[in-house]
Parts: structure tokens; sequence; C-alpha cells
């Protein structure tokens, strides 16, 4: 591991005008399993990969509805992300208790936003460890965000995080010019198709899938178990290719799990360079 | 002018033999890396323009915001850590909004500048805190005219006619030193601001040109240039780019 | 021998601090009804020091944003504070940058917080207020009290209003008038008023909102006629006056 003496804490600039401790918070982003976001004019979905940390373990979730029109995912420490979700929700709840209509999704992500930013300013606080990906329905329309650990935040139309998710982003960026005249249908297809491009040993199943979807008529609802498996069949019928690394089942499940239990996965994306500009600034 | 290995440069709070503070100095290099920003007072009025690397190109066009209005009558330009400098736009709206509510008038652009500085002065004094990583230019309309300010991490705060941070500031400060400031109108600022962004870019990356201004045009409120202004202004931009190409 | 300051900190600390309990300048009825394209509100220009026609030109409806409007009966001052309430949201708005504006229902919702929380604390913002605006295509009008009682309806009156413009307005209000049509039904619950209310001038103002957006008229007078027989002896109707 890459090491130097301004790398200790958040208050430390380096002389290459970076801050090391929120670069490693954006690590932990990518030790989570993936999630991948995407939306068209009226919908927004979410798809995530679930880990369990035992065989005999519930998948640990990492959807979570806020209020009727927004839900996030998250990848990294989900331990932040449900604190995350706390907050979401209590700025969802007295924004509607005063003026009687959803909060504003782009107000919300900001108000995340300007809050982790506080914490990579304080000796005695630390970065947010998790990345969120926040989708959203208002009167300005659908949305589709990612909320940094630095504190910044990103307006997208497709997005992917988490491990492996180079892949799914990679199949986003193929495809996310038809999604925002695509059908509930074709949106949910997409987000499995690029979700399973960044399982390796594993495949999608019922138990380490969830999906969520909000939209215009349609309340922040998540997907998963059994409510899942007619769009896991569609998936599997829908392919032409078998995804890379078609793996045996629950060994592999299992296998996957220990690993991403125990010691945390191999970054695919490296540790941060000693050199160039800061990452976190654009 | 280096701390390093010294450990004179590992806090805020500690001077360096020679009487630098580096953290500080450190905090102003995440600016120097980052994307130009230009600010120039026109006759009229008060452009900003703000050089966008796009990073994904699944990011909603004109998303990734850097410039913020904080009042109707004054906005900032952002350059170095967003995360950073949205903080400070926040204190600005704030200071706004005290002002406003107490005096019962838009806040001066020279308050608002010393108010603001003040407040990224105060992250270099304790050894808990870290100077912001960002620059501010700010736009302001009172009274006494247009105004442009420039708030740096140290929370030094100056007053100019023109000016630039970020990558290819010097380049972008000796083509503001060109222009006529006092004769040109906004309009024209806006183009000359989308000249100077286009040719400091490394043309390697894409990237997308924000120009906000307050001036006689926008009512005399911080607003985002019209989408075919920008669009003309760009198209000049290129034109001139090409120009200059075929004289090389 | 009782020391002073000790008395004067208990006497302190139990006394109850006192807010508003009346009010001093105060505006009269509000008028508000729907119609086919919008919504229409009405009230005088007058604000009454006590009896007093203390100031004539007291415009007391103002536009909030391209689709709402409010009106206000009460203390002024109060009503002046509200519309800075309702600036720093607009302001608000503005900065935030993301081509949200407060709708109608909102700015209601909002007001009704503000009143009831203010009256909770004892110290209420001593207002009827009345606030208009197109919402999807559809009009809306709703009222709020000082109390921070509030409901929404197709017509609408505060005050004296209520007594006198409201009878007129559920006999001949239908929410698909037209503009003439609503406006003449304005005129006369507004002359009512003028008539039986003595905090009322003649000297009024309406308020438009369609979705076109919202327009304030120039403050005009109604014509009266003061030759009713009713009115030469009013209290021959009604036992117990003179």
């Amino acid at each position: 591991m890459f090491r130097n003496q301004y790398d200790q804490d958040v208050v430390t600039w380096s002389p290459q005008g970076r801050i090391h401790q929120i670069e490693y918070a954006m690590e932990a982003v990518k030790q989570g399993s993936a999630v991948v976001g995407l939306k068209s004019k009226t919908h927004v979905v979410l798809a995530s990969i679930k880990r369990t940390s035992a065989e005999l373990g519930a998948f640990q979730r990492k959807l979570f509805k806020i209020d009727d029109h927004v839900g996030i995912g998250a990848s990294g420490l989900i331990s932040d992300g449900r604190s995350i979700s706390r907050f979401l929700r209590n700025e969802c709840l007295s924004h509607r208790f005063v003026f009687e209509q959803p909060i504003q999704v782009s107000r919300l992500v900001r108000d995340l936003a300007d809050r982790a930013q506080v914490a990579t300013q304080r000796s005695w606080k630390r970065p947010y460890g998790v990345g969120i990906l926040s989708a959203g329905y208002d009167k300005t329309g659908s949305h589709l965000y990612y909320n940094c650990p630095s504190g910044a935040y990103y307006d997208y139309k497709a997005m992917a995080i988490g491990a492996r998710s180079q892949a799914a982003k990679t199949y986003l960026e193929r495809n996310f010019e038809e999604f925002a005249g695509a059908d509930v249908d074709a949106l949910l297809q997409h987000s499995l198709k690029a979700l399973s491009a960044s399982v390796t040993e594993d495949e999608l199943s019922a138990d380490n899938t969830a999906v969520a979807l909000v939209g215009q008529g349609t309340p922040f609802t998540i997907l998963e178990g059994d409510a899942l498996k007619p769009y896991l069949a569609a998936l599997k019928a829908d392919e032409d290719v078998p995804p890379p690394g078609d793996g045996e089942g629950e060994m592999a499940e299992a296998t996957d799990a220990a690993a991403s239990a125990g010691e945390p996965a191999a970054p695919e994306e490296g540790a941060p360079a000693a050199e160039g500009p800061a990452p976190m600034e654009d | 002018m280096s701390g390093i290995g010294t450990g004179y440069d590992l806090s805020v709070s500690t001077f360096s033999p020679d009487g630098r503070v580096f953290q500080t100095d450190y905090a102003q290099k995440a600016i120097d890396n980052s994307g130009t920003v230009v600010g120039i007072k026109c006759k009229d009025g008060v452009v900003l323009g703000v050089e966008k690397t796009i990073i994904s190109k699944m990011l909603e066009k004109g998303s990734n915001k850097r410039t913020f209005p904080v009042d109707r009558r004054a906005g900032m330009a952002v350059a170095g850590v967003i995360a950073d400098g949205r903080q400070v736009v926040n204190r600005a709206f704030d200071e706004a909004v005290q002002y406003k509510s107490f005096y019962g008038d838009s806040i001066p652009g020279q308050v608002l500048a010393d108010r603001v500085a003040s407040f990224v002065h105060v992250f270099n004094l304790y050894w808990y805190a870290r100077p912001f990583g960002t620059s501010v230019l700010l736009a302001a309309y009172d009274e006494s005219g247009p105004q442009l300010y420039l708030v740096e991490p140290s929370g030094n705060c100056h007053r100019f006619f023109g000016t630039a941070v970020g990558k290819g500031r010097q380049a972008a400060k000796t083509e503001i030193e060109r222009l006529k400031l006092g004769e040109i109108s906004s309009e024209q600022g806006v183009v000359e601001v989308a000249k100077i962004l286009y040719s400091v870019h490394d043309e390697e990356k894409p990237f997308e040109l924000e120009i906000a201004w307050i001036c006689d045009a926008s009512d005399r409120e911080f607003r985002r240039v019209p989408a075919d202004i920008l669009e003309a202004a760009e198209q000049q931009a290129k034109a001139s780019m090409e120009e200059s190409d075929m004289d090389d | 021998m009782v020391d002073p300051k000790a008395a004067a900190a208990v006497h302190s600390g139990h006394d109850p601090i006192k807010h508003t309990t009346s009010p001093y300048v105060t505006g009269t009825s509000v008028l508000g009804v729907t119609y086919r394209d919008g919504v229409l509100l009405a009230a005088d220009t007058l604000g009454s020091y006590g009896s007093t026609k203390r100031y004539k030109s007291f415009e007391r409806l103002c536009k909030v944003n391209d689709q709402t409007i409010i009106g206000a009966g009460g203390e002024l001052s109060d009503f002046q504070y509200i519309l800075t309430l309702l600036e720093e949201l607009s302001n608000e708005d503005f900065c935030a940058d993301d081509d949200a504006k407060l709708s109608p229902k909102e700015i209601y919702a909002y007001l009704s917080r503000v009143l009831y929380n203010r009256r909770s604390k004892m110290d209420p913002l001593w207002n009827s207020l009345v606030v208009g605006g197109v919402q999807d295509g559809k009009p809306f009008l709703g009222t709020i009290t000082m109390l921070g009682v509030h409901y929404s309806d197709d017509h609408i009156a505060t005050g004296f209003g209520q007594m006198l413009a409201r009878p007129l307005f559920r006999e001949r209000h239908r929410p698909d008038m037209s503009e003439e049509e609503a406006t003449q039904l304005l005129h006369e619950g507004l002359r009512v008023c003028y008539y039986r209310d003595k905090q009322t001038t003649n000297k009024f103002q309406i308020a438009k909102v369609t979705t076109e957006g919202t327009t304030i008229s120039e403050p005009f007078a109604l014509e009266t006629k003061w030759d009713y027989k009713a009115f030469v002896n009013p209290g021959a109707l009604a036992m117990g006056t003179w």
C-alpha cells in the first residue's frame, strides 16, 4: 500500500494539493458490491448485488427507500449508508411537514453532499466510506445522482459504482443513449444486464439481486426475491452470450461471499497514483 | 519553496522557519491544477466563465455546476475542490440572507467579499481544520455598480478588473490584459471569456463551458448566460481558434 | 429585609412573557373567487389605526411568484413580515437554481405552519391570509387564520366579508365563470362590504392569477348608492338598536 506522512488525517494537504484520506474513503466505495442506476424521461431504476457474510447469513440490503419519490443504493460501508438514509429520510419528512409536498431531489442530494463535505474538513471526523446513487422523481422529472465521500455530487443519465463496476459502466456507456425513451421493462432489463456484467464467479439470482424502481405514478419500490424472478428469467432468455465466468451456483456464491466478508476483494482500480491532480476535484 | 520532509508542512498551525504556512500553499495547489476559471468586469456588468472537464459522457449536460447565485445581486464561480467551494457558496448565501433580514437591502459586494474572506480565513487558524481547496470569484452588482472579487484559500481577498485562476491562469491573464475592459459590454465579454477558455484548454480532454453574468441584460441578477448567447459565443470562440491555427 | 435583586429575579421568573395581544394597524376583509382561468382576489387599500382611517393606499394584495398571489387582513406589519419570509423562500429558489419554484399549495402549507407555530408560542401573527394561485392548470384558493386554522374552497372571504360577501358568493359563484362574471361578483362583494363594514374604504384592488401569470389592478372605486329605503333608518328592522 502506498503510504506517506500526508495521509494520516483529513486536515492535511499533500504538497500536490491532495487529501489522501478522502481518496482512501473513495476507495472504500469500490470495496462494496456493485450498484447500477439508469433512467428514462419518466422512470429511474437502481439494481444492486447483495453480499452475505456466511452461507447461512442473510444477504445485506443496500437499497433503501427514502420517501415515496426517492430512494438510494449504497456501496461501501453500508452502516454509513444507513446513517445517510436516516438523514435523508428526516430531510424528506421535515420538508413534507412544512410544504405538504415532496422535496426536490436536487436539493436533497445537495444537502447530503454539503453534509459529507464537513466530514472532510474536521480533524475529529472521517469522510463517509460510502457512495450513494439516488434515484428520484419530482416536478422537474426523473433524476439519478451520485454522491461521493468527498462531498462532490454528480447528475447522471446512467451510472455504476462498487466492485467491478467498470464492466457495468462500459455496458451503460454503450447503451445509455436509448434509455431516455425506454419503457419501464426495458429499463429493468438494461439494469440487470449492466449489473450482470459486474458479476464474475456468481450469477444474478433472486437472492443476491435487488432492483428498485421509481417514476411517474410509481412510488419507490424495491423488487427482490420472488418479485424479481420474472425479470431474471427474462434476462436469462434474452442473453445471447452467457455472462463472463458463469459460476457453479452455490459453491461459487459461498466462496465469493466469504471473500467479500473476510479480506476485502482486490480493488481492480488499484491504489491511487502518487502524482497528478486530485481525483476528487473534477 | 518546499517544506517536504521538514515537518513544517503538516499543519496549518505551524510556521516554517522562513515564515510560510505550507498547508495554505498546498491548498492553493489544488486550485492551480484544476479547470480554469475566468472573471472580467465589463462596462455594464461582470462575466464569470468556467472550463469544466467532462468526466463521463453519461453526465447530464450542463450539470456539475460551478457557478452559483448566492443572492439575486451576487454570484460565485468556484475553482478547485467543488465540495469545498459549495461550502463557501453556502456561507455567502447565509451572509446575504442575514444582511438582508437585518438591513432590508441586498448585501453590498465589498461587504459580502469581506465576510466570505473572513470565513475562509478561519480555516487557516486551527490545527483541527484545513484550508479550503478552493478559490472563488465573486460577482456582485450594487449601488456602486458591478464588481469582481477573488477570495483565496488563505482568506486573502482582492478586487479585480479581470482575473483567472486554475490550470490556464497565466495564459488567461495575459489574454485578459489585452482586452479593453472599460469599453466592452457584457455581451462582448461573454464572447471574450469563451475565446479565452477555448484558447487555454488542453485540447485532449472533452470540456463544457459554463458562463454566468450579472449585468443589464440579466436585469442585474446573477444568472447563467442564456443558451443561445452561449452557443453563439462558443461558435465565435471555435472560429477564432481555427483562425489562429491557420496562422501557425 | 427583602433582597430587591432576588425579588426581581423571582418576579421575572414567574412573570409570563407578553407578546402581541392586540393589533395596531389593520386591514379588513379579503375576498377571493376561483373562475374558469384562475383565481381573483380583492381587497380595499385601507390601513386602519383603530377606527382612524390612517393609511389609505396600503396595498394588501401581493404577488409571491408567477403562479401565486397573497392577500391579507389583520395586523399589517405582521403581513409585511410574512412577505419578507416569502421573499426569503423565493430567493432560496432563485439560488437553488434547479427550475423548481414554490407552488401555491406549498406556500399555503408553509404559511399555515408558520401561523400555527406562532400561535402555539402564544405569539401570533395577527392576520387572516388568502392564498390564490394556479397549480397544474387548476385554480387554487385557500385561507389561513391567525390561529393556524386553514381550508381551501372555490370562494373565500375573511373578516367581515365572511358574513357580508360570502352569502352572495354561495348564491352566485360557479367554477366555470368567465373573468367578467367573476369580477362582477367580486364587485358586488366589495360593495356590500363597503356599505356595512366601517373599516372598508371605497378604494379597491383586484389581483388575478392565471396560467399566464399574475396581475394586480390599479386601485379603483365602485359606484355606490345611498338612497335605499333600508339605509334611511337602519335600526328600524333590528330590534334593540337605535
